[in-house]
Parts: C-alpha cells; sequence; structure tokens
C-alpha cells in the first residue's frame, strides 16, 4: 500500500457521474486536493453508508477544493445503476475493472478479486498526503477524512484531534 | 409415462424418506445379528426352543439398543444443530448485514448476477425470518430439515430391527428340524439382505435394481464373513485362558 511520500500512480478509467457515463483522469483533475477512497463493491449491504455518506459532505470536500473519487472493480454501468439505487451520487464513481488502479495503490485483495477499503488523499503535486486501509467490515468516517483534508491544507502542525479554529503546534508545556 | 410430482408431494416424499437411513440399518443389523445368533447358538445348543427363546431375547436387546442408539444421536444431532441456528438468528438479529452480505456473496457464487443477487436478498430481507432461513440453508448448509425427530428415528430403528429379525427367526419357529430351520433361515436373510438393497435401489430409481441388491447383500455378507474369520483367528486365544 503506498504511504504519505509517494508519488500517487496515475490513471485515466471510465466512470458514472450523475447518472452518465463520463471519463477521467487524475492528470486532468485541476483541484489542489485528490481524495480517492476505494470500496469493495457496488450493491453491497455494508459500502452504501460510506459511498452515500461521501456524498452527503461532498460540498464540503468542493469548499476545500478536493476532488472526491470513488473507486471498485465495477463496471461504470454497475455503478450508474448503483449510483440510482443510492437515490443519486454527485461524485464520479471509477470503474476499476479488473482492479490495475487499486493493484498500483497496493489495495488489491488478490484472494477475494475485490478493492480493499482504503481512503488516500493526493496533494496538490499528486502525491500521497495520507493514506488508510480498513479491516472489510469497518466502514470510515467521512468526516474524519474531512478534517485530514482540511488539516493538512492548513500545512501546519495540527494536534491530534485537531479542527479548525483550534490552535496549532504542540500543546504549551509548562516548564 | 409418470406425470411429474407436484411440489408439495415432493416435500412430503423427502421428509418420508428421511427414515430410509434407520429402515436400512435397522433391518441389515437384525437380518445378520439373528442369524448370527441362530447360527451360533444351533451349533452349541441342542434344545431347539431353547435357541429360539435365546434369538427373541437377543432381538429384543437389540432392538432396544438400536433404538434407543438412533434416539439419543439424533437427539444429540438435533440439539447441537438447534444451538448453532440460534446462535446464527441471534448474530443476524443483531447485524443484519452480515447475513445480507454473506447471502449476496454465495448467490454471486452459484451463477446469478452481483445485481440480481443483490435484489434478491432485498428482497428476502423484507422478512427476516424468511432470509434468516434462506441463509442458512444456502450459506451455512444449515436447514430445517436437517432437525431430525428423535423418537421417530428411534421407533423406526427399532421396528426395523425386530422386522429384520423375524426373517431368519420365523424359520426356526416353523420348522422343527434344526438343519433344515438352519438353512431356511440363511437362505432367507440372503433374500431379505438382497430385498433391502433392491428396495434401496427401488427408492433411488437405479435402472438396474438387482445391482444395489446383489451390492448390499455382498457387503452385508462380507462382513459376515470378516467377523467369522476374525472370531475363528481369536478363538485359540479363548482356549489358551481358559
Amino acid at each position: 500500500m503506498l504511504k504519505p511520500g509517494d508519488a500517487a500512480p496515475p490513471f485515466d478509467l471510465p466512470c458514472a457521474v450523475e447518472d452518465r457515463i463520463d471519463r477521467i483522469s487524475l492528470a486532468k483533475i485541476r483541484s489542489e486536493m485528490v481524495v480517492l477512497f476505494f470500496y469493495p463493491r457496488d450493491f453491497s449491504f455494508v459500502c452504501p453508508t460510506e459511498v452515500t455518506g461521501f456524498n452527503q459532505l461532498r460540498q464540503e470536500f468542493a469548499e476545500e477544493n478536493a476532488t472526491l473519487l470513488g473507486a471498485s472493480v465495477d463496471t461504470a454501468e454497475s455503478h450508474r445503476r448503483w449510483a440510482r439505487e443510492l437515490g443519486g451520487i454527485g461524485y464520479p464513481l471509477l470503474a476499476d475493472a479488473g482492479g490495475g488502479v487499486a493493484r498500483a495503490y497496493g489495495v488489491y485483495d488478490e484472494k477475494e478479486g475485490v478493492a480493499m477499503r482504503a481512503t488516500f488523499v493526493l496533494d496538490s503535486d499528486r502525491k500521497v498526503a495520507y493514506a488508510l486501509a480498513s479491516p472489510i467490515n469497518v466502514g470510515r468516517s467521512v468526516a474524519e477524512t474531512l478534517r485530514v483534508v482540511r488539516a493538512i491544507r492548513t500545512g501546519q502542525l495540527c494536534p491530534a484531534e485537531w479542527k479548525p479554529g483550534m490552535k496549532f503546534g504542540p500543546p504549551d508545556r509548562q516548564l | 409415462m409418470p406425470l411429474p410430482r407436484e411440489p408439495s408431494e415432493k416435500r412430503r416424499l423427502f421428509d418420508r424418506l428421511a427414515s430410509v437411513r434407520e429402515v436400512v440399518f435397522g433391518m441389515q443389523d437384525g437380518v445378520l445379528t439373528t442369524a448370527g445368533v441362530l447360527a451360533g447358538l444351533s451349533g452349541a445348543v441342542s434344545n431347539h426352543s431353547q435357541v429360539i427363546l435365546a434369538a427373541i431375547a437377543a432381538t429384543a436387546a437389540g432392538a432396544l439398543s438400536m433404538g434407543v442408539g438412533a434416539y439419543l444421536g439424533t437427539s444429540a444431532e438435533t440439539e447441537v444443530l438447534r444451538s448453532e441456528l440460534e446462535r446464527t438468528r441471534r448474530e443476524a438479529a443483531e447485524r443484519p448485514y452480515i447475513m445480507q452480505e454473506a447471502l449476496l456473496r454465495q448467490l454471486e457464487r452459484e451463477g446469478l448476477a452481483r445485481e440480481a443477487s443483490y435484489r434478491v436478498v432485498e428482497l428476502l430481507s423484507s422478512s427476516p425470518e424468511l432470509l434468516i432461513a434462506t441463509t442458512e440453508e444456502k450459506v451455512f448448509g444449515l436447514g430445517g430439515a436437517l432437525l431430525g425427530n428423535a423418537l421417530l428415528d428411534g421407533i423406526v430403528m427399532g421396528v426395523a430391527f425386530i422386522a429384520g429379525a423375524l426373517i431368519p427367526l420365523l424359520p426356526y419357529i416353523v420348522i422343527t428340524t434344526p438343519r433344515i430351520a438352519l438353512g431356511t433361515a440363511l437362505c432367507a436373510t440372503a433374500l431379505a439382505l438382497f430385498g433391502v438393497g433392491y428396495f434401496e435401489g427401488w427408492l433411488a430409481h437405479r435402472e438396474q435394481r438387482w445391482r444395489s441388491g446383489a451390492r448390499f447383500l455382498l457387503i452385508a455378507l462380507g462382513a459376515a464373513a470378516v467377523g467369522y474369520v476374525i472370531g475363528l483367528a481369536i478363538s485359540p486365544l479363548g482356549g489358551a485362558a481358559g
């Protein structure tokens, strides 16, 4: 799995976005940050909370100049139908059929033939700024991903549980 | 050409066939054990009625032992299965998505497309009981049908044993000449063993049922012959000890 500081492997994949099929290339994304999250499969009873969770906060991510991308090994058509099923998803779901991109990011589960639950935040140089993998049965916190994006964008030393408005730097110590 | 069976009729047939194991096992054991007792006692005891009484006692003990054994065996199996099913149900109530996901993957593995599997599971999820029952059968291979009736199994096994025992025993009761009675009993035993195999072949709709009969007869007689040879082999030990 890629770690902070690694260059993000490029990709150019079909995707489903707002009920249409399109294509998206990492090289053509102009936003400052990119949040790329992998999930195992469409039409699942575990994943929808994450996919819809990111959708609910997509405006907040946009305000942080971050492009949201979801990816799984399903086809773009499957993504389109799955997004409809979930009531519409306003960010692209990448069709990583075959799992080539998941492999490049080191998050492909060869045994199951699906991507792991993994999240990457890419910086403006398209290097990995943050990487996280969750067990297959544990959903991620979308709010935590947003907090991390905000923290990275400050360029400051953010202590644990930092939130916008809080002090930067290490906690004060009495000498 | 026979008409295809109605599904409900087929279900009743499957329920009845669940006792085939007990019938075959009980009859086979009843026939062979009693024939063995009669053959053994005929050589050792000269009084014909004593042989018959001993064989009847052995039949009663054997039927009880087999019936109780079947009852206890099925009880234990049912108890373990039932507790496993209850545990699965508790898990399903707490985390239904685990069960939904497991069933979805199983349906996909069996050839249904991902989306179709999802729709099926979603539909089944509208009835939690149905979702649980389907998951138990498809994913865990545990079905309500596996929960046997211990009392019925015990009774069927005991009755089958007695029915099997009567086959070699009746010639002994009817025929008073020991040698002829033994010969008739052994012939009846062989015929009965063949008959049980033939019956099993008939139930399984096999083309060559006589093969099933011959196979059953050979296996049973083979086991009896091995037992006889072992008895012969260890008999000097008994003599030495005495």
